[in-house]
């Protein structure tokens, strides 16, 4: 494993890129704990695993305020063509359309600020939290606006703190020293897997139930 | 005792749901039929179980555009077909007679164009799972039962009973509400009410805030005083059954039935779920995962003994209610007890009987018992009167006082002669006459309490029962005439 690390770095792959790669896997792990054990849900795994990803690249500042403007701007096409007659699929043609616009016109406004940060985002964290927006839509149809908003604000806060985790210094030079780590994480995941305890949102959602338990009299 | 900690590892959460539950009882053709409202009303139905009448289906824009509004009745139900959690459900009540349009549960009348592009947002799948293409199909609007009028707002409510391993685990009633628009989903604003098995009487009360989506509990139905606890479920018995019956044939192993309450059809299967929800646990202030894993690997051969079975383990919240206001234990009037005398003690069927006064045992049961003695010194003096008419024609005062001058006459050589078994000698007079019977002291254990009593002795052969137990022993009980017939002690 250190060998492959070795090669890559000879061939010319950035240290950067191999520490964000190797960090995904603990990224997916952070996430799929935060669901079995915490009760965070999120938009399932990938969205928040990919938005942190965007934020490595973005900055996390950056990151925040893009996917806040893509948000409120892909809301506020979708309540305007909300009473057009069109397919599902154009009206989101449309809304991502307005989105990307409007990312557009927010770095131009973010150059004119001297904010050269945001100038230089490249086109994938963008295009990353563009699609952000069809997840949003999806769970909004179904589930209702709360819901949607709800489960953002948590995808949101699961990204940050996956941002926070990789950018640890201490952390990262760990896994530099000893990759095997990720192994362990597939370990970690198998636990993980067979985990039937209560979440612990669990907990404060029967609270009721578990003080008020009495094992039922002996029949 | 119980620890905080060990108590929680008592309820269902989400992980132990899909992990010990769903995923291995509820094989993926089964699931199939829970999400396939058309599939599972077939399915049902030719299990002779009651569903909603098919009125009709609308599968493609083409149907749609040929299909004859006038097949349909005055009022139906719109469902789409692989909807989820009530979404996209329309109910319609009736047609405005000037107009000729129909009138939805909301009051607001609907037109074909109207009902046309709400089709047209199914067939896109905008009601969905995950957005696939669906379709719709109309059936007949539950009429809502007269007992739940009071309680629900421009919909039927329903019942949800969790079915595992043949047994109703656990049920809830679920009420539409203002908040929810006439729906009976919790996370609709609906109210969920929780069901003691055994009686079918609602217990607890929750309603949900949609924004924190935390359950709450509430003791009145929002905006009245009326309680929500101490309803009484129509058609009890025969809904588990049905629930239980459905797990059948629809192979799911763990499932969750939603049976609606017919004015005049009685219960009918509303739909299946895979994977039920969990806050039925808060509506009952009960844990499933113990009762779950109480049951698991039983071997139940029918549904009617599965219900009898889970009655017996879950049910009976009602009735510690009662024992904890009262201080009193509620009994049935038919029991298993354990009698005890000098000889040993039996296992015996025992009846109830606030019409007597004193506990009497069969004559038989007295000698198993150790009572020979006594009943041999009483007989050589009184061979005959075991309840008959002794005196006929004299009324009861005449008939007491000759009676108890023959009893006199005796007793002091009868308690000489029983070994000090014998504690008296006692006139019941009961509608076949007045009976001189043998008193003897006998220890009851009825209903896990050990009661010292006397009891009279009396030839009980020919009735069906070989213990009375009358008002005197039955001070620290209420006896509950509805309940039935219980084979543990």
């Amino acid at each position: 494993m250190p060998d492959l690390i070795q090669l890559a770095l000879d061939q010319g792959v950035p240290q950067e890129t191999i520490i964000y790669i190797l960090m995904y896997p603990v990224i997916l792990t952070v996430i799929a704990a935060a669901r079995q054990v915490v009760g965070i849900k999120a938009f399932g795994i990938y969205t928040p695993s990919i938005i942190a990803v965007a934020f490595l690249a973005t900055t996390l500042k950056y990151g925040l305020a893009i996917f806040f403007v893509v948000l409120a701007v892909a809301l506020g096409t979708r309540f305007i063509l909300k009473s057009s007659k069109l397919l599902y699929i154009s009206k989101t043609a449309i809304m991502l359309s307005v989105v990307a616009l409007a990312v557009l016109a927010f770095l131009a406004l973010g150059g004119s600020f001297r904010r050269t940060g945001l100038a230089n985002v490249s086109i994938f964290p963008l295009l990353i939290m563009i699609t952000i927006v069809e997840k949003f839509v999806v769970v909004q149809i179904e589930n209702g606006f709360k819901t949607a908003m709800y489960l953002a604000v948590e995808t949101i806060f699961l990204a940050s703190v996956c941002y926070y985790l990789v950018k640890w210094e201490a952390f990262q030079n760990l896994v530099l020293a000893y990759p095997a780590i990720v192994v362990l994480i597939v370990i970690l995941n198998i636990a993980l897997g067979k985990w039937t305890g209560l979440r612990l949102s669990e907990y404060f959602r029967f609270r009721d139930v578990i003080n008020n338990v009495e094992l039922p009299r002996k029949k | 005792m119980l620890s905080y900690l060990e108590r929680s590892k008592l309820i269902l959460g989400m992980n132990a749901r899909n992990m010990l539950y769903v995923r291995p009882y509820n094989p993926k053709s089964a699931k199939k039929i829970a999400d396939d409202k058309l599939l599972c009303k077939k399915v049902l139905k030719k299990a002779d179980l009651p569903v909603p009448f098919l009125l009709g289906k609308i599968r493609n824009p083409e149907e749609l555009a040929n299909f004859d509004w006038n097949t349909l009745p005055k009022s139906f139900v719109l469902k789409p077909n692989r909807g989820l959690g009530g979404e996209g459900i329309m109910v319609v009540y009736g047609k405005n007679k000037k107009s000729g349009n129909w009138v939805k549960a909301d009051r607001q009348e609907i037109t074909i164009p109207e009902l046309e592009a709400h089709i047209r947002n199914v067939f896109e799948g905008n009601y969905s799972l995950s957005g696939q293409p669906d379709t719709v199909f109309f059936e007949e609007r539950v009429k809502l039962n007269r007992i739940f009028k009071p309680y629900s707002y421009r919909g039927i409510p329903d019942v949800r009973i969790i079915v595992f391993n043949r047994m109703p685990i656990m049920a809830m009633l679920r009420l539409p509400t203002e908040q929810s628009r006439g729906r009976a989903n919790l996370h609709l604003g609906g109210i969920c009410l929780g069901i003691d098995l055994t009686t079918g009487v609602t217990t607890h009360a929750i309603s949900r805030n949609l924004s924190t989506q935390q359950d709450y509990r509430i003791e009145y139905l929002p905006g009245t005083r009326i309680p929500l606890a101490g309803i009484r479920i129509p058609y009890w018995q025969e809904s588990l059954e049905i629930a239980s019956m459905c797990q059948e044939v629809s192979g799911l192993g763990f499932l969750g039935v939603d049976i609606m309450l017919d004015r005049d059809r009685g219960p009918v299967v509303a739909e299946i779920n895979a994977r039920p929800g969990l806050s039925i646990q808060n509506a009952n202030q009960a844990p499933l995962r113990e009762r779950l894993e109480r049951v698991k690997g039983l071997k139940i051969s029918s549904a009617k003994k599965g219900v009898r079975l889970a009655q017996d383990l879950f049910g009976g919240e009602i009735e510690e209610e009662v024992e904890e206001a009262t201080g009193k234990r509620v009994v049935g009037i038919f029991k298993k007890i354990i009698i005890e005398g000098p000889r040993g003690k039996r296992i015996v069927d025992a009846k109830l009987d606030t019409g007597a006064y004193y506990t009497s045992i069969d004559e038989e049961l007295a000698i198993e018992l150790g009572f020979g003695e006594v009943v041999k010194a009483f007989k050589e003096y009184f061979p005959h009167f075991h309840g008959s008419l002794m005196f006929p024609g004299k009324d009861i005062d005449y008939q007491l006082a000759e009676t108890r001058k023959i009893r006199d006459l005796h007793i002091e050589e009868i308690v000489q002669k029983s070994t000090g078994l014998l504690q008296n000698i006692r006139l019941v007079s009961s509608s076949n006459g007045i009976s001189i019977r043998p008193v003897i002291e006998t220890k009851i254990i009825l209903d896990r309490s050990a009661i010292l009593t006397k009891a009279t002795i009396v030839r009980r052969k020919h009735l069906r029962f070989p213990v009375i137990i009358g008002r005197k022993s039955l001070k620290s009980f209420i006896i509950d005439v509805g309940k039935k017939k219980e084979e543990s002690l």
